[in-house]
């Protein structure tokens, strides 16, 4: 485990990576379950429980750390309001999926930050992980009413960040998306008492 | 005098000063050519200057002219040596060059003496090419003349060859005489047999006559006998018809006699009579059957009404229905209006006794009786109006739910045209939200991503294939254009053409093929006599053209070192020939001539007998 735990004690640090952990695994989920690389090209991993499925192509690897790792000193910053992994079709461009997955602040255990000085939460990290375990066995559990991708799609994570926000190198400004006639399903929340983190699936409706 | 001397005073100084003028015009005039002078002298002294300067050169110049004069002059004497020499020299020259021009002459008078003589030469060779030319020619036909010679040979090797195997023929006639001499040996012993069986064979042939005459009658009977046989059973049938007719003759005959006819013309006109009334039974018949299909179409438009009748009474039933049971609800609701009209009197009576009651004054016990009196009758009331709104109810409840049910049926409708306008609402919140959200989040948040994102790279690589794909495309374009699917077409087609020409080639090649073998077969077998048919692998069959039966065949088979014969019944029976051609000779070929010439011997004499 990459948190920091010292007596149930969580660090704003810690609660960033938890919730950085959960979003390589809810994308890499996301992105076997969608089909939008071949089933070998994913590992089998244990985590929070259960087994998961990570992808083992480089590009997409590399990809998620450098996002995961500058999303990570965003949250420490409350910078980010709002993660979207969104599905593209290829040959036009149009939006067919889009995870959102919110984060809100929480404030944590005020007395105990009083005698750390500093942020902190004492949630249990046994129940976090029960949470987040909900989370992903739902994520897995969209396949039965998302409809079928039956095109060359890819994928690209758009972070909702706050204006006063620099850009570092090799990011860049992008442009809003629409997702037209969109359904939305509300997935399970969990919280580390520091960050609250909803996902949310839209998708596009067919008739 | 004074005066005079003034004048001349006057005179004096006037001519003083005209002195003085001129005085001073002569210094003037002095000065001038002082300069004047001056100015000579200095160009007398350039002149000078110059003058010397010139006599200095020409001085060094005189010297100069002295020094290459010197240096002409022997220059010159020099000159004159050299012309001297080369006037020897040419004298010289010219004397060795009469010597050359000499001698030239002699070569060339030389060489043309060789030239005449090889000119003669030439003529002489060409008269020898003249010769060979003519050789030649006769060489040539020399050479034709030896080529129809080598011809004429050949033909004569063939010829002596042809010879040589006749000999060899001649030689095996020779043996085949031998033994037919010691068959001839053998001739009296075989007449005589030939007599024994030329009388057996004429004994036979008498059986052979007889028995065919016998065949014949036998024939003739069997066939009489066929044809006899139908009519023999046709007489049969014609007995039993017979027998039967007579049976049923005598039926009729009974039959008459029990209806008191005796006769047949009695029988014919009791029988023309039940014929007329036949007649007239069928008219009576037809007329029957119409009446009642009229009758029939009565029944079906009695029974139309009748449906029709039928529909109206359910109609009035239902009417009455209908009528009685609005009967009954104004029965009852007459039975109600009568209660509520006897409640109100009710009513009527208490407010009354209880008026009567106020005025009479209020006294302590009738107070009380009056008020028991007055629940009691409270409660009647009470009592009437519950059962009033028993009655009711029942009504209340029905119309009741028909209301309900319009009302149902109304909010049915607003809800379809509700859900109607939900649908447009929702898609235009839709259109509001995402217009919302757009609005709202510009402000607040900006969107980052990754500039190296997995979707950028997917849309370039699927730009990169669509691009490459694009110039696929032109390429097989062109491609085609250049290549032609015109060539190509006309290239199968003149394919499929030659292909049609090879095909006919081929058929008539076999036809060809075909027709001469059978033709060479039959040439073979018209010449050498015999039949030869190949019954498999190596396995060659051959049958004489003078063989008396199929079955006499002989069979060969082709092996590594030649041909051999193999045995059959046949060749078992030709052993005399086996040992003479085969085992002596070793020759196929004479063997089986002598097996011809043995068979068409033996056919010509069973032909001669």
């Amino acid at each position: 485990m990459s948190q920091q735990q010292t007596k149930n004690c969580i660090t704003l640090r810690g609660s960033a990576q938890i919730i950085c952990e959960y979003l390589k695994f809810a994308i890499n989920s996301v992105l076997f379950q969608r089909g939008l690389y071949p089933p070998e090209t994913f590992k089998a991993e244990q985590q929070y429980g259960i087994t998961l499925l990570i992808t083992e192509n480089d590009q997409i690897k590399s990809f998620l750390s450098n996002l995961l790792s500058q999303s990570e000193e965003w949250i420490v910053n409350k910078k980010v309001s709002k993660l979207s992994l969104v599905i593209i079709n290829v040959a036009n461009k149009e939006v067919l999926e889009c995870w959102d997955f919110n984060v809100q602040y929480e404030e944590g255990d005020i007395e105990l930050s009083k005698e750390k000085k500093e942020t902190v939460g004492s949630k249990d990290l046994k129940k976090i992980q029960q949470e987040i375990r909900d989370v992903m066995l739902q994520v897995a559990a969209t396949i039965s009413y998302l409809p079928f991708l039956d095109c060359r799609c890819t994928f690209d994570v758009l972070i909702h960040a706050k204006t006063d926000c620099d850009i570092p190198e090799k990011w860049a400004e992008a442009e809003p998306i629409a997702i037209a006639n969109a359904q939305n399903v509300k997935l399970k929340t969990f919280s580390t008492s520091l960050h609250n983190m909803e996902t949310v699936v839209s998708y596009k409706l067919v008739d | 005098m004074e005066a005079r001397v003034n004048h001349q005073h006057t005179i004096r100084k006037e001519m003083q000063i005209l002195f003085e003028e001129e005085k001073a015009s002569l210094t003037e005039q002095h000065k001038m050519d002082e300069r004047a002078l001056a100015d000579m002298e200095e160009r007398l002294q350039i002149i000078r200057r110059r003058e010397q300067e010139l006599r200095d050169e020409f001085n060094q110049l005189m010297k100069d002219h002295s020094i290459a004069k010197a240096k002409w002059d022997k220059e010159k004497s020099e000159l004159h040596k050299t012309v001297a020499d080369l006037k020897e020299k040419l004298l010289e020259a010219n004397v060795s060059n009469k010597d050359q021009i000499s001698e030239m002459k002699k070569d060339m008078d030389e060489l043309l003496q060789a030239l005449e003589g090889a000119q003669s030469e030439v003529d002489i060779l060409k008269k020898e090419v003249a010769k060979q030319t003519s050789r030649a020619e006769q060489c040539i036909t020399l050479k034709t003349q030896l080529e129809k010679q080598t011809f004429e040979l050949q033909q004569v090797t063939n010829k002596l060859k042809e010879l040589e195997y006749e000999k060899d023929s001649y030689k095996d006639w020779q043996q085949q005489a031998k033994t037919a001499q010691k068959r001839l040996i053998n001739m009296a012993e075989l007449e005589k047999e030939v007599t024994r069986l030329r009388a057996t064979e004429r004994s036979l042939r008498d059986a052979v006559c007889n028995k065919l005459l016998l065949e014949e009658q036998v024939h003739q009977l069997t066939s009489r006998v066929e044809v006899l046989q139908p009519v023999h059973q046709e007489l049969h049938e014609a007995k039993v018809k017979i027998a039967s007719l007579e049976a049923s003759l005598e039926e009729w005959k009974t039959a008459a006699r029990n209806h008191g006819v005796e006769n047949a013309r009695v029988l014919s006109s009791a029988l023309d009579s039940a014929l007329t009334s036949q007649l007239s039974a069928t008219a009576n018949c037809s007329e029957v059957q119409s009446q009642l299909t009229q009758l029939t179409e009565e029944i079906t438009t009695v029974k139309y009404e009748r449906d029709k009748a039928t529909t109206k009474l359910n109609d009035l039933l239902t009417v009455r229905k209908n009528q009685e049971s609005l009967i009954h609800r104004l029965q009852k609701r007459l039975l109600l209006v009568s209660r509520e009209r006897d409640s109100y009197r009710q009513q009527l009576d208490c407010y009354e006794k209880e008026l009567t009651v106020t005025l009479s004054g209020e006294t302590g016990a009738g107070n009380s009786a009056l008020l028991a009196a007055r629940v009691e009758q409270l409660e009647k009331s009470l009592q009437s109006y519950r059962d009033l709104l028993d009655t009711h109810d029942q009504q209340a409840h029905t119309k009741l739910v028909e209301s309900l049910r319009n009302e149902v049926a109304k909010w049915r409708d607003e809800a379809v045209s509700l859900r109607r306008d939900t649908i447009k609402l929702k898609a235009q919140r839709d259109t509001l939200q995402s217009h919302l959200e757009r609005l709202d989040t510009t402000p607040r948040t900006k969107i980052l991503h990754l500039a190296d994102n997995p979707a950028a790279a997917a849309q370039k690589q699927a730009q990169q294939d669509y691009e490459a794909a694009q110039e696929e495309i032109k390429r097989l374009k062109q491609a085609l254009c250049e290549g032609g699917s015109k060539d190509v077409l006309e290239e199968t087609q003149k394919l499929k053409q030659q292909l049609e020409s090879r095909d006919i080639k081929l058929k008539r090649m076999k036809e060809e093929f075909t027709s001469s073998a059978q033709e060479y077969r039959d040439v073979c077998y018209m010449l050498l006599g015999y039949k030869l048919d190949r019954t498999g692998h190596k396995n060659y069959r051959i049958s004489s053209m003078y063989a008396e039966s199929a079955e006499e065949y002989l069979t060969f088979t082709l092996c590594d070192e030649g041909i051999e014969m193999v045995h059959t019944d046949y060749s078992t029976s030709l052993e005399d020939l086996v040992d003479l051609h085969l085992h002596q000779h070793r020759s196929f070929p004479v063997f089986l001539s002598a097996l011809t010439m043995e068979l068409f011997t033996r056919t010509t004499v069973a032909e001669v007998c």
